[in-house]
């Protein structure tokens, strides 16, 4: 017979103030001083927020720091383009969270299975800059809040439903990032435009998966098979082509970008360039081929030792090197291509780290069992070493998205440079400067703070099975 | 025992039986200044099963490593299945689909559950349709087992268990010949009989093996041959029972006194 020890006694809330904030003298010493302060400064944060402050200069403008001085005729396209990306992440992110899910349920590993309510309480810090617009907006200017509603609240929803993909039978989750690149190009031309050119994004996923997913298998010969693939291809690429060539509508290039729009797309295209270059880099660094090991590691260390200000000021000239001399580069095209090499930099040599961890074991099973270079690389090394570094990765990733507001001192108008646009107003000449400081402080650590807590998600997913 | 007899011993022993399906000529392989492995004669007939024994750092793991290119040789030769190894990715890669290798540390892909792991290289490297590979991994886990831990990851297993499967990844690519690096030697005590028993099931079923390995039970019941290694020399070839009851080497004899 077996004797269970009583369960010790249930804490009550005074054990708990004791044993967390008067363990000893000193520790009660610290909490005497702490409390009061904390508490004092609460109150000064919130008699800021809610008396003190001029929140006019921001209440005004919320349109302007959600998307700057892009025509407002033509907003329906960021608000739209806004709600597109984040509906593909959403499916991206769903259908491999289920994927991976359901390998964990078949391992027999318990996990938890993603819901909405999850998804908006790790989001927290949007919901609560949602929340912050809507304090903003007064009943008398409703008008002012549609658009930075619909920019924020429309794109977590939309998120929020493209999350639902993970709900699609097994089989059908293969198209998951099918959907999400489709998306995320048709997001983009939404404000691009769909010109007749614009067939070439779509047409290579379209391509590649067509010949990837042609059903050939009942061939015998290779050369037929290959053949077959390549004309299903074809057929997709062409017909793709005539779509664009019968759409042909010109929308508005990003040059007009501006606002806390800039800020999220230059950043998000900085972080979709530079992940691939910044790959592509570590592995040649570890390359056996001298040279392309000495340019990856000079490229590597000359964009670390340099500020990334000082290149910001360079790109005109160093970009100037490049392209042909009749090509004009708008600041933000110049601005967009030094994040990308500058992140790319720091991102190999995040990713190096990673491949430098993983055993060697894991490369010489391979090896063992007759597999070339690329698959081990591909199925082996790459997806251990990356999940290994993903903290790292999302840190470069938010100080990237941080960074961005050194744009504003290049002329090119993101969030921060909004204040400029604000502060030379009439009524808000030297008026409400701080407000409008906290605001943005607010927005971007919303955004930093949502990032973060997707990465540290992301983590422990891929990490179930360890 | 006269010299005439020892000779006799010897001269069997160091020949493989029939046909022979590894050879090493005159190997020499240095790290550094170390000479890891000194002038190595050594073949090995199809259906053989050799076990490698001698102190550590005696070079047993890096000779079977040059086997498979795992490790590069400096001087001699080495032809596996009549392949000769040579610099050559596609000649490596050739000889390293016939050979299979089982490691000390297990080395399955933790982020790749027990039948990925299995049907990665026969998909990746033979091209095998993934039904006819999961079929044969199934197959391939029920001969180790364990086939009720198909779905699982490697650190859901115990160290007897992820071995297993590791001798499954093997088998998998269908190698004419098994290599075996100190398969028992990460294993807590109570695991390594279930290691052992695949490993003699694959021998008695005719499958050409090198075992480096320090449990002599398995070397005197399965081998047909014990290597003896130390410092990088092949010191002593012989049957297990002549090997076991009367080396003819000095150093063989200190090493048998240490370890039995």
């Amino acid at each position: 017979m077996t004797t269970t020890a009583p369960a010790p006694p249930r804490e009550t809330s005074l054990d708990w103030v004791k044993k967390n904030l008067f363990r000893n003298w000193w520790s009660g010493l610290i909490s005497v001083i702490l409390l009061p302060l904390s508490l004092y400064l609460a109150y000064r944060a919130l008699r800021f927020l809610f008396v003190t402050g001029q929140w006019d200069a921001v209440r005004v403008n919320l349109t302007l720091f959600m998307q700057g001085t892009f025509s407002r005729d033509e907003q329906w396209r960021l608000i739209s383009q806004i709600m597109i990306f984040a509906l593909a992440f959403g499916i991206g992110l769903g259908t491999n969270s289920a994927a991976s899910h359901d390998r964990a349920q078949d391992a027999g590993l318990d996990v938890e299975r993603g819901t909405i309510a999850g998804t908006l309480a790790r989001m927290w810090s949007l919901v609560a800059f949602i929340g912050l617009l809507l304090f903003f907006a007064t009943t008398d200017d409703m008008g002012n809040l549609i658009n930075p509603f619909l920019f924020v609240g429309g794109g977590l929803v939309m998120g929020a439903v493209g999350y639902q993909a993970r709900r699609l039978p097994r089989r059908f989750r293969n198209v998951g990032w099918l959907l999400t690149m489709t998306f995320l190009v048709i997001g983009f031309q939404i404000v691009s435009g769909f010109d007749a050119g614009g067939w070439v994004p779509l047409g290579i996923i379209f391509g590649v998966s067509a010949y990837s997913i042609a059903p050939v298998d009942r061939f015998e010969a290779s050369w037929l098979r290959g053949a077959l693939r390549f004309a299903a291809a074809l057929i997709v690429v062409l017909a793709i082509r005539a779509v664009y060539a019968a759409v042909d509508t010109p929308g508005i290039g990003w040059d007009d970008w501006s606002g806390l729009h800039l800020t999220l797309m230059v950043s998000a295209i900085a972080i979709v360039l530079a992940f691939p270059l910044g790959l592509l880099l570590a592995l040649a660094r570890r390359s056996t081929l001298p040279a392309l090991r000495i340019m990856a590691t000079a490229y590597i260390e000359v964009i670390r030792g340099v500020p990334l200000i000082t290149l910001l000021f360079m790109g005109q000239f160093i970009l100037g090197f490049v392209v042909p001399q009749d090509v004009t580069l708008s600041a933000i095209t110049r601005a967009i291509a030094v994040m990308t090499f500058f992140s790319a930099a720091y991102i190999a040599e995040i990713v190096r780290g990673g491949l430098q961890a993983l055993p060697k074991g894991q490369t010489e099973a391979g090896q063992a069992l007759g597999l070339a270079p690329p698959p081990i690389m591909r199925r082996i090394v790459l997806p251990q070493a990356l999940t290994a570094v993903i903290p790292a990765m999302v840190g470069q990733f938010i100080s990237l998205f941080k960074d961005s507001s050194l744009l504003s001192i290049i002329a090119v108008l993101e969030f921060l440079g909004v204040r400029k646009i604000i502060h030379a107003q009439e009524a808000f000449r030297g008026v409400g400067i701080a407000e409008t400081l906290v605001f943005v402080a607010i927005g971007y650590w919303a955004f930093a703070f949502a990032m973060s807590r997707e990465s540290q998600r992301l983590e422990r997913r891929l990490r179930v099975s360890r | 025992m006269t010299n005439e007899q020892n000779q006799n011993v010897y001269s069997d022993a160091t020949q493989a039986k029939g046909e022979a399906v590894i050879e090493l000529v005159d190997v020499d392989k240095f790290f550094g200044d170390f000479q890891a492995l000194a002038d190595i004669n050594m073949n090995v007939g199809l259906q053989e099963v050799i076990v490698v024994i001698g102190p550590s750092g005696s070079g047993k793991s890096t000779l079977i490593r040059c086997i498979n290119r795992l490790e590069k040789h400096d001087r001699g030769r080495i032809t596996v299945d009549g392949i000769e190894l040579s610099d050559d990715i596609k000649n490596i890669q050739e000889i390293r689909r016939e050979t299979g290798m089982v490691f000390q540390s297990f080395n399955l892909f933790p982020h790749l559950t027990v039948i990925d792991n299995i049907t990665l290289a026969p998909r990746q490297v033979r091209h095998e349709a993934k039904n006819d590979a999961e079929d044969n991994a199934m197959a391939l886990l029920e001969r180790v087992g364990i086939p009720e831990q198909a779905r699982k990851f490697p650190g859901q297993l115990s160290g007897g268990q992820q071995q297993r499967v590791a001798i499954a990844r093997s088998l998998a690519m269908r190698p004419k010949v098994m290599l075996f690096d100190e398969p028992t030697s990460a294993l807590d005590p109570e695991m390594i009989k279930e290691v052992l028993d695949v490993m003699v099931e694959l021998a008695e079923g005719g499958m050409t093996m090198i075992v480096v390995t320090h449990e002599m039970g398995f070397a005197r019941a399965v081998a047909d041959r014990v290597v003896f290694m130390a410092d990088g020399y092949i010191v002593e070839v012989g049957t297990p029972e002549h090997f076991f009851t009367n080396p003819q080497e000095d150093r063989t004899k200190l090493f048998l006194s240490q370890i039995l």
